[in-house]
């Protein structure tokens, strides 16, 4: 019996909207992954895209009617059994806090009024779930970020932040698996390689896996960065 | 690979597209390709290509390519004065180039995107099924950027079957003035009273922000009530959102795969084809229809133009 419950609603003339309220971060986000992943392969819908606590589904109306695809979805939240609990070890990510990979770093800790060595020890202390994809290509939403770590979003997105940096915001905090926008304060930078545009699964994340991140020193970043990954 | 032509200068922005990536949302990544696929998939049948092949996305003022090898192009989408060494070309039908000719591409006149068709479609970096650019990851096309004076354009050279005239009632106009069909999106109530059926009563400005990723709504503020912060959720291009100064914000072929703020109307999937042609300064109005009439306008659309365009299109 899941914790959560949903109610859907219509988006667009081939499309329907699920919101998850109740039950935890993390299931409401792994059980609309699930639900997604099931949905994926139905012949007829053409996309299934979880949110952090939404799920979004849309159908070709030439292939079904809009009243088989909202059963389906329906069905697909009701038999989404989260994962409780992670099997898989948890995907380690050195990061390089602070400095020039971590440009928000500093006012992050004043604002937060806590102390560097604090920031650190709090968000690398922490085994998260990756609880959706999206936003950018390969950008992982991980939670829950402990309270004393969050934050709102900056008041002016950055036009280009680097591939591998760190953001958090709110209850989450995030990895940019490619170079994009984004509006997230940035903390620190993983030189891990994140995304490999040859591989079936371009992505390192997919909802559900777990992540620690592993602080490590700026000299120990440009190390890996050169090393071949 | 065959060269095929050389970039003697790029126009404005330039880029290799094709029919984008549809169904990849979940991973993060936009759907991308042409911004008005309606023009590129004529401009393709004209060339005696299929629907899907990449050709060049030319905005606001096109570039000036000088032909390596002999092929056959067409052109769609924007009308931008397009000369083949000295003559002027018609849209939607065949031409023949020669090794050496000259393509000049100028301003467009109405609509803001050109499409250029080559027989064999453009060769170019496949990111996840598509050659579509997607410019702010730096994905696809050529080496994920717009095409810059002294770039090679190569051929795909995918097969090709005999290229053709598109008749003129099958040939989309392009106007200053817009009407897209919409449907309330989910968060339309969040809208205060009455600001629902302002936003469906007047015409919207197309601000300077337009480009692949969105166009910015100029006109009057929309006002939000009771609008709770939202968790990031699916968007499409199609949705119209409201960010809390009330500066409407349409979603295109590159936008975000989820967002947090209001969605407050998605434009129908038959309709969406003609925003990828607003331009700075164009009109735009918007219409709620039912999501039956919606239906069904996609399916006569659909009929309408055949084989021209590939099942499931409009989605």
């Amino acid at each position: 019996m899941n914790d959560f419950s949903f109610v859907i609603k219509p988006f667009g003339e081939n499309g329907w909207l699920a919101e998850l309220s109740g039950g935890g971060m993390v299931e409401r986000a792994l059980a609309a992954n699930a639900a997604a992943d099931a949905l994926r392969n139905v012949p007829g819908l053409t996309d299934a895209v979880a949110g952090v606590e939404s799920l979004a589904i849309r159908f070709l109306p030439s292939a079904m009617t809009a009243e088989a695809a909202r059963a389906r979805l329906e069905n697909a939240l009701r038999h989404a059994a989260a994962p409780s609990s992670h099997s898989a070890p948890a995907i380690e990510i050195p990061v390089s806090y602070g400095g020039e990979h971590g440009p928000d770093f500093g006012a992050l800790t004043k604002k937060l009024k806590i102390s560097g060595a604090e920031l650190i020890a709090l968000h690398s202390a922490q085994t998260y779930r990756v609880l959706t994809v999206g936003f950018a290509p390969g950008f992982a939403y991980l939670g829950p970020l402990p309270e004393e770590l969050q934050t709102e979003r900056l008041a002016s997105p950055r036009a280009r932040v680097p591939a591998g940096s760190v953001g958090v915001a709110g209850a989450m905090t995030g990895v940019y698996a490619l170079a994009s926008p984004g509006g997230w304060p940035l903390i620190g930078r993983t030189p891990k390689k994140l995304f490999d545009g040859r591989a079936e699964k371009p992505f390192l994340f997919s909802p559900g896996a777990a992540v620690r991140f592993a602080p490590i020193d700026e000299k120990t970043f440009a190390a890996m960065e050169a090393a071949p990954q | 690979m065959t060269p095929l032509a050389e970039i003697v200068s790029p126009g404005l922005l330039t880029t290799i597209q094709d029919s984008g990536r549809p169904g990849l949302r979940h991973l993060g990544v936009a759907l991308s390709g042409a911004a008005d696929p309606i023009s590129l998939a004529l401009a393709n049948a004209a060339a005696g290509n299929a629907p899907n092949a990449a050709g060049l996305e030319c905005t606001l003022k096109g570039p000036t390519l000088r032909f390596k090898t002999p092929v056959t192009f067409a052109l769609g989408g924007a009308e931008m004065k397009a000369q083949l060494s000295g003559s002027p070309l018609r849209l939607y039908a065949p031409h023949e180039a020669k090794a050496g000719d000259e393509l000049v591409l100028g301003a467009a006149q109405t609509g803001a995107r050109g499409y250029i068709a080559f027989a064999g479609g453009l060769a170019g970096d496949e990111f996840l099924g598509s050659r579509s650019t997607y410019l702010p990851a730096a994905l696809g096309g050529h080496q994920g950027r717009a095409l810059e004076a002294g770039d090679t354009l190569h051929s795909a050279e995918l097969p090709t079957v005999t290229p053709r005239d598109i008749p003129a009632s099958l040939r989309p106009a392009v106007a200053h003035d817009f009407f897209l069909r919409v449907l309330p999106g989910p968060e339309a109530s969040q809208l205060s009273d009455g600001e629902l059926t302002r936003f469906f009563a007047r015409g919207w400005n197309v601000a300077r922000r337009a480009d692949r990723m969105g166009v910015q709504l100029d006109g009057e503020r929309l006002s939000l009530v009771n609008a709770p912060a939202m968790a990031s959720s699916p968007v499409f291009p199609g949705t119209v959102q409201c960010p809390p100064d009330g500066a409407a914000f349409l979603l295109l072929c590159d936008a975000q795969t989820v967002g947090g703020y209001p969605r407050i109307a998605q434009v129908i999937a038959a309709d969406l084809h003609l925003a990828g042609q607003m331009r700075p300064g164009d009109r735009v109005w918007f219409q709620e229809i039912s999501a039956d009439a919606a239906r069904d306008i996609a399916l006569q659309k659909a009929s309408f133009y055949g084989d021209l365009l590939p099942f499931g299109f409009f989605r």
